[in-house]
């Protein structure tokens, strides 16, 4: 166990208010240096001393009142020589200081002339083997073919020139939230890449900072700050503007963040894009404290001012690099649509190329003749119809922020914070789904669970208290679409209407033509009473599985069959024929219902393994009044006697095609009187408002209360039962005339 | 569709509508389910708000599919879900698919200890 507090004592350390002083710290004064050098400000062209820091003494072994007391009348003349000239070419002058060897770097700021100090001895050296690669790395950089290749090379050679243990290219978006893009590491750290950072990470008066001055440097976080002797500048009365002094001590508050990250020394380069800051390049070491040279720093900077002027350049090839994939995409699922106009939505979510490698994208829906079906991260099933009618409704098909446009859906932000919805006719649709962006943030692990990491060096924390304030500025929003994207969404949409409308009308005509020859043109007589029977088709007009018939057997009995095949559309009205014709010629045959739909069983078992049907069937004696009735997994016939309705309950057995072998049991009942039966299908009575159930009860009130004659009796009970239209329904009634 | 587990054992949970719309939702997740095939899955149709006919040709279609991968299915349908369980009883689809009334009736699975990592 490592003897330093919890890492969340360290997290607590940093009050929420801290970030919010952070940003108004005036951190161009700090009003003190780091104690890696020494800084002396001086007037010219006197070079005396009006300003040092605290260690100027110790360092020099004497207090310094000019410069001419500390440099040798060599390093003197260069210096003179260099402030003539022009300040950039002094930097750095190797100067002697009590024999060693020193750097000496100027700059000039409030009228002061700012010389800084550091000594060479505990620089870490890249050595001259690296400096004369240089020509090589720069050929790197700009070989670099996308935006990702640069971002790489320069993290892999920024290490390699200064030995940070992990070097990050963190690129900002347009609103300040920073994104790690490259990264070389140490090869036991936890990985960075991908990870995101709030815009307070780096508050705006430091980003205005950056956006001058190219390097920052902390060889060691731990630390302590030397302040300038005297604290005001002579001239002005106020503090030292040392936003241009590489000794420059950084804010208290960014110093508890490198701690809480167990960084020990670290490094920034800016990147700058045509005069914005695009993103920079963070070194950081754990191992303990750690100080590249001046000259290594200085290359360091050379590569991150060259990648800055190419940046550019390959931020346009990145982008088109997408637009090429997508369009890729967009035509192979083109040729497949066109191959496979029949099975779109199959080919869509389980094809080689799906629906979801078009667009970059956690999920996607797809909607195509009336069935749904999911790929990926997606809300569930039954939200996806409604979030996507409440998009389309809200006039937000295509959005980053779907709880903004239907706050309903707010509790999906999971998986469906942004949503890019294209209708394809009718109720069908594709929707692609980007979950909220906190939640796509490629950690290495949860970020709500131990982000502490035990290392050589001890315990080590990522950034997690960055992320929760990353995961606040972008709560409930996603990954915005881009314009190709959405045209290529699009397109595949309007694809998939033209062929699923020529399709759809093509299997919608020859369905209707099949069911056509499934309903009889006229009910057959049957002495003695009186038949009914109406069919209405569910309002798109998709034909359904039901099925009526009147079969005459020999001897004068009459067989009133009513089926429904579980499905809809061509194939369900496919099997539907095959079984009327089925259970005609086993009707024809058999002894009595039982045994014909025992028949029926079999041949589904035998010849449509998968499917499932209901029928039953009444077998009328017209001169008795005698009815067998067996029932294979349908709803109960209804029985209105003089002494009630009932529901028939007996003479029942399982849907067919569930078993090889059913055996259908019968039952019978005598038609006397004013009694009349009922036979109908489950779009009657499923759907309503209190369910299958109550359905049923309130079909059995009304057909209590409703005429004996079947035609009367069937227009009371579609008059007052209304069933949705969604379904086909199909009823049959039968009664003494 | 809902991933966890029921009785210590793998589940999916049906909300909604089960009917010809999503039954092929339900058809996806179980395959998933399927492959590797579990000892047992639960399939819990408690919250099911509805199920039609082509709900029910899926339920045991994904009876037959986790018998032939040797899968112990269990699909809980509580008698108080009337509009779920009378459409089951209906079609005595028990015959085929194992239906429980309650995840109680589901046979622990401590000693198999196959409940998600």
């Amino acid at each position: 166990m490592s003897d330093r507090s919890p890492p969340d004592a360290a997290l607590r350390t940093v009050p929420e208010e801290a970030l919010l002083r952070c940003a108004d710290e005036p951190i161009a004064i700090p009003g003190a240096v780091q104690p890696h050098g020494v800084l002396l400000a001086v007037t010219e062209p006197d070079l005396a001393v009006v300003m040092a820091s605290a260690n100027a003494t110790g360092f020099f072994g004497r207090p310094v009142d000019a410069l001419d007391q500390v440099l040798g009348d060599a390093d003197l003349a260069r210096l003179t020589d260099g402030l003539a000239e022009g300040l950039t070419e002094v930097d750095p002058i190797r100067v002697q200081v009590a024999g060693e060897p020193v750097d000496l770097v100027v700059h000039r700021a409030d009228g002061l002339l700012l010389t800084e100090w550091e000594p060479v001895p505990g620089a870490e050296q890249a050595g001259a083997a690296w400096h004369r690669r240089l020509p090589t790395v720069l050929q790197r950089l700009s070989a670099a073919a996308t935006l990702d290749d640069l971002t790489e090379v320069l993290a892999r050679d920024v290490r390699a020139l200064t030995g940070f243990d992990r070097v990050m290219v963190y690129r900002f978006d347009a609103e300040w939230n920073g994104e790690v893009v490259a990264e070389d590491r140490r090869a036991d750290l936890e990985p960075f890449f991908g990870l995101h950072y709030p815009a307070s990470d780096i508050p705006a008066q430091a980003r205005a900072l950056y956006a001058t001055n190219w390097m920052r440097l902390i060889p060691d976080a731990a630390y302590r700050r030397v302040p300038l002797e005297p604290a005001a500048h002579p001239l002005t009365g106020r503090p030292l503007d040392l936003s241009g002094a590489m000794l420059r001590s950084v804010s208290p508050v960014h110093l508890e963040y490198l701690a809480n990250m167990g960084v020990r020394a670290s490094m920034s380069i800016s990147l700058i894009d045509r005069g914005r800051l695009w993103g920079l390049i963070a070194c950081h070491h754990y191992a303990g404290a750690h100080r590249p040279a001046y000259a290594d720093r200085t290359a360091a900077e050379f590569l991150g001012r060259t990648a800055s002027l190419l940046l550019h350049t390959k931020v346009a090839a990145g982008e088109q690099s997408g637009v090429v994939e997508v369009a890729q995409r967009q035509a192979q699922l083109a040729a497949v649509v066109g191959r496979t106009p029949r099975e779109l939505a199959a080919v869509l979510t389980d094809g080689p190329v799906t629906a979801l490698d078009l667009i970059p994208a956690g999920g996607v829906a797809v909607r195509i003749n009336r069935q749904l079906r999911l790929l990926g991260r997606t809300p569930p099933a039954e939200r996806v119809g409604p979030l996507v009618s409440a998009l389309l409704a809200a006039g937000a098909p295509v959005t980053d922020a779907v709880s903004r446009a239907v706050p309903s859906a707010a509790d999906l932000a999971g998986t469906a914070s942004g949503a890019l919805v294209v209708p394809v006719g009718g109720d069908d649709f594709l929707a692609w789904f980007r979950p909220e962006t906190v939640r796509e943030v490629a950690w290495a692990g949860n970020p709500h669970l131990s982000k502490t990491t035990q290392t050589d060096d001890g315990p080590r924390l990522s950034p997690r208290r960055s992320f929760d304030a990353w995961s606040e500025t972008v709560r409930e929003t996603a990954q915005p679409w881009r314009e190709h994207e959405v045209a290529a969404a699009r397109t595949l949409a309007a694809a998939l209407t033209d062929a699923a409308l020529s399709w759809a009308a093509e299997d919608n005509r020859l369905a209707t033509a099949l069911q056509r020859t499934l309903l009889l043109e006229e009910l057959p007589t049957v002495p003695g009473f009186a038949l009914a029977a109406r069919y209405l088709a569910s309002a798109e007009d998709v034909v359904g599985g039901d099925w009526y018939d009147l079969v005459p057997l020999p001897g004068g009995r009459v067989s009133i069959v009513l089926g429904d095949v579980a499905g809809h559309g061509l194939a369900a009205a496919s099997i539907t024929a095959q079984l009327r014709h089925a259970l005609r010629a086993h009707l024809l045959r058999a002894s009595g219902p039982g045994v014909a739909l025992d028949g029926l069983n079999e041949v589904i078992a035998a010849l449509l393994p998968g499917e499932m049907a209901t029928a039953v069937v009444v077998e009328l004696d017209p001169a008795t009044g005698e009815v067998v009735v067996a029932n294979a997994g349908h709803l109960p016939v209804l029985h209105v006697t003089s002494t009630g309705t009932h529901l028939l309950a007996e003479g029942r057995g399982p849907a067919l095609g569930l078993l090889d072998a059913a055996g259908y049991r019968e039952t019978r009942v005598r038609l006397a009187g004013a009694d009349r039966l009922l036979l109908y299908s489950d779009g009657l009575v499923e759907r309503g408002r209190n369910g299958l159930a109550a359905g049923l009860e309130a079909l059995r009130e009304v057909v209590r209360l409703a005429p004996a004659e079947p035609q009367a009796l069937l227009d009371a009970v579609l008059t007052a039962i209304d069933p949705p239209d969604i379904d086909d329904v199909t009823l049959v009634g039968i009664a003494r005339s | 569709m809902e991933r966890g587990s029921v009785a210590g054992r793998p589940a999916l949970t049906v909300r909604g509508e089960l009917d010809l719309a999503t039954a092929p939702v339900l058809a996806q997740a179980v395959d998933g389910e399927l492959s590797p095939p579990p000892r047992s899955l639960v399939l819990d149709l408690t919250p099911t708000a509805f199920m039609d006919s082509s709900g029910a040709r899926e339920l045991v279609r994904v009876a037959r599919k986790a018998a032939a991968a040797g899968v112990a299915l269990h699909v809980v349908a509580p008698h108080e879900n009337s509009a779920v369980r009378l459409t089951i009883d209906l079609l005595e689809l028990g015959a085929v698919v194992p239906i429980v009334a309650s995840a109680a009736e589901i046979p622990a699975a401590s000693a198999e200890r196959e409940a998600r990592p």
